[in-house]
């Protein structure tokens, strides 16, 4: 039998509900699209987007890879028996897929996979906004049309704790995201999040506007 | 009238002759045991280690109750060109009512041997037919009717010299034992308003069911336009879309329901084929019927006509009809509307048709040392099962949280630059990324006995992320990435 470090559990550092004080969320007839590659903290961010609809109804992943891994959900505060998770490559079976997810789930946070149209995307947008569910989606590649999303988010940065040369464990993370959109008024906005491994993301004050620049739709 | 083969589960060809035999299913619980392996103690519900640890010899087979269908469906036709509503609740066991069939053949005696000659021609000998009022008492006559068919003139008589534990009512047992009621005759001399009382809705269905009323549980009215009925075209004659079209009528059946607010506990299955010959049978069941388990049975009643030819072409029409309703409505979580959960239902259906039932998928926490062993997959909609391994024991060396958002199913090749024994850079795609900081080893030792070598894992940091990776055997696998 192996000697490994003990799993000492982090304490959290603030209990909080849902997403304490991030200036967006997933809300009913909205979509929220999470741009950026992977390792950029992103999909964390959208599970914690799931969390509260979850509370209400079943939520559901569409997992492109199929790598998705139901801990990081359950760590951030979704049930187990609330979660569905879809795998699908396709990208001609994926819109299908996603608009029936849609049409009935409280929220859904969705991979897009390269090869999906606009013109596909589009519709899931407006299937989204007449059924009045929650999408949130985080393509694999690329980015996604203009006009789509009411908050576009993308990670600037992300900076690990808890390791060093050798010593430690992987703890907390600090996220520098960039939202824009309808949702943040037309103004691009700069918000620094602290991600501590449970379900608490408390917002770090001070929140910088950016300079001036295009909103996203 | 209750026909019961109680050796039905072991009546396949891959049964061995000479040597003691039991079925058990996939979650490991015993459904049944030849003489031999009864004989060393083995009885159905028993777990099938605590079987093999009483029979150490017993050969164990799987439960295969689909192929069981398909071989009791002769049984249940021989008896329908006898007797016509025949009901099937499962492989081996059916009912049929026999109140007008009692007069015609002359007596309940002489109808018992009919039946009892004409399923000894197809499945030779071995039933157990009992007559009785209502199905309770008329299967628990069966299970004592070894030596011929058995007519029980006074149902009330016969079932109060039962125990109660043949109630089936788990905890309520001890409660009924504890207040000294030990038999079905005590239970049913009690005044029904105070059972009720005491017990609830489960007293209330013990005491219906100990005074032989069981037949008239649900007296309430099907509203004659609830049904689920599908057209296939091309014609349904393969059995993995079959089961894609059994899940899709049961769950539009319960939907047309819910406005009723009740479940069926009889299920009518009404197959057209191309030729325009029509196939039905009755399925019967002791609780209300679960998506799931009507499912299940239209999958196995399909299964049967199909391998047994009785649709020729393939099926071009398929129906279901409730053939009575209980007043158990669906269970809602907390919170949650009705309309949301049907809603929520027919979404996932819906993916399932799509992507196919293993794509569709649903994870329970289980022990294990890496992430990947860390979930139990499920297909959604079927039961989760019990977890292989105990998520709240130690396991001491997993890798700590938290947990990687993404595990490659296989462990793929990470391109990691070593200096002295420490990471200094990664290959991401094509570049090269700096380690910012890292952690580990953590020694993941293996079976050896097995044949399985040791690994280290690392968690390594860079300015586009952190991953999780494993050196095994000089080379580096990445395992999970934290996004």
């Amino acid at each position: 039998m192996t000697a490994g470090i003990p799993d000492l559990v982090t304490p959290p550092r603030r209990v909080a509900s849902g997403v304490g004080g991030l200036p967006f969320a997933a809300e009913p007839g909205r979509v929220v699209g999470l741009v950026g590659g992977l390792g950029g903290g992103l999909t964390r961010l959208g599970l914690l987007l799931l969390v509260e609809p979850s509370r209400t109804g079943m939520v559901a992943v569409v997992d492109v890879r199929g790598w998705f891994c139901p801990p990081a959900a359950w760590e951030v505060g979704i049930p187990p028996d609330r979660l569905v998770v879809v795998r699908c490559q396709d990208p001609a079976v994926w819109p299908q897929v996603t608009a029936a997810l849609v049409e009935g789930m409280g929220a859904t946070l969705a991979e897009v996979p390269a090869g999906v149209p606009d013109a596909a995307l589009r519709r899931l947008g407006a299937i989204t906004r007449a059924r009045r569910a929650a999408l949130v989606l985080r393509p694999t590649r690329g980015t996604l049309p203009a006009g789509l999303t009411h908050v576009r988010v993308s990670a600037d940065d992300v900076a690990w704790e808890g390791t060093d040369a050798g010593h430690g464990r992987l703890t907390a993370r600090r996220i520098r995201l960039r939202a824009d959109g309808k949702g943040m008024r037309g103004m691009e906005r700069i918000v620094e999040v602290d991600d501590d491994g449970t379900n608490v993301v408390p917002v770090v004050p001070g929140l910088a506007p950016a300079p001036a620049g295009r909103a996203a739709g | 009238m209750c026909l019961w083969f109680p050796d039905w589960p072991l009546r396949r060809p891959d049964a061995p002759p000479d040597r003691p035999c039991q079925v058990a299913t996939e979650d490991g619980i015993v459904t049944a045991a030849d003489d031999r392996a009864a004989a060393a103690g083995v009885r159905p519900g028993m777990r099938r280690r605590e079987a093999e640890a009483l029979c150490p010899s017993v050969v164990t087979l799987l439960a295969d109750p689909g192929a069981e269908t398909v071989a009791f469906e002769p049984v249940a036709r021989a008896v329908e060109d006898l007797v016509p509503r025949v009901e099937v609740a499962a492989p081996g066991l059916l009912f049929v009512p026999v109140a007008g069939a009692v007069r015609y053949y002359g007596g309940e005696g002489s109808l018992a041997d009919a039946v009892v000659g004409s399923v000894a021609d197809v499945a030779g000998p071995g039933a157990r037919v009992a007559i009785a009022d209502g199905p309770f008492a008329a299967r628990m006559a069966a299970t004592v009717a070894d030596g011929g068919p058995l007519v029980v003139d006074d149902t009330a008589g016969f079932l109060a010299g039962l125990d109660v534990s043949v109630l089936d009512v788990g905890e309520l047992t001890d409660t009924f034992r504890w207040l000294g009621i030990t038999t079905l005759g005590e239970l049913g001399a009690l005044p029904r308003a105070a059972v009720a009382s005491r017990f609830g809705d489960m007293g209330l269905e013990a005491h219906r069911v100990a005074t032989g009323e069981d037949r008239s549980v649900s007296p309430r009215r099907v509203p004659e336009d609830v049904e689920a009925e599908e057209r296939f075209d091309p014609p349904l004659a393969d059995l993995e879309r079959a089961a894609f079209a059994a899940r899709s009528l049961a769950h539009e059946l319960l939907d047309a329901l819910v406005p009723v607010g009740g479940l069926p506990h009889r299920v009518v299955v009404e197959a057209e084929a191309v030729d325009g010959t029509v196939r039905s049978r009755t399925w019967r069941s002791a609780d209300p019927f679960s998506e799931v388990e009507l499912a299940e049975r239209i999958r196995w009643q399909l299964r049967a006509w199909v391998d047994a030819g009785g649709v020729p072409g393939g099926i071009r029409r398929l129906r279901l009809l409730p053939a009575d309703l209980s007043d158990t409505g669906r269970q809602l979580a907390l919170g949650e509307a009705a309309v949301t959960a049907v809603e929520t239902r027919r979404a996932l259906s819906r993916a399932q048709g799509l992507v196919g039932p293993d794509a569709v998928l649903q994870a329970r926490p289980q022990g294990g040392r890496d992430p990947a062993e860390r979930v139990r997959w499920h297909r959604w909609g079927e039961d989760p099962g019990v977890p292989g391994r105990d998520p709240e024991a130690p396991w001491p060396g997993a890798t700590p949280g938290p947990s990687p958002t993404h595990v490659p199913p296989r462990a793929r090749a990470l391109d990691v630059e070593w200096d002295g024994g420490f990471p200094t850079r990664v290959r991401l795609g094509s570049r090269w990324e700096p380690v910012r900081s890292w952690a580990g080893p953590w020694r993941r030792t293996g079976r050896w006995w097995e044949g399985e070598g040791t690994a280290d894992r690392y968690q390594l940091v860079t300015s586009a992320g952190a991953f999780l990776c494993e050196v095994r055997d000089g080379e580096t696998v990445l395992v999970g990435v934290y996004d």
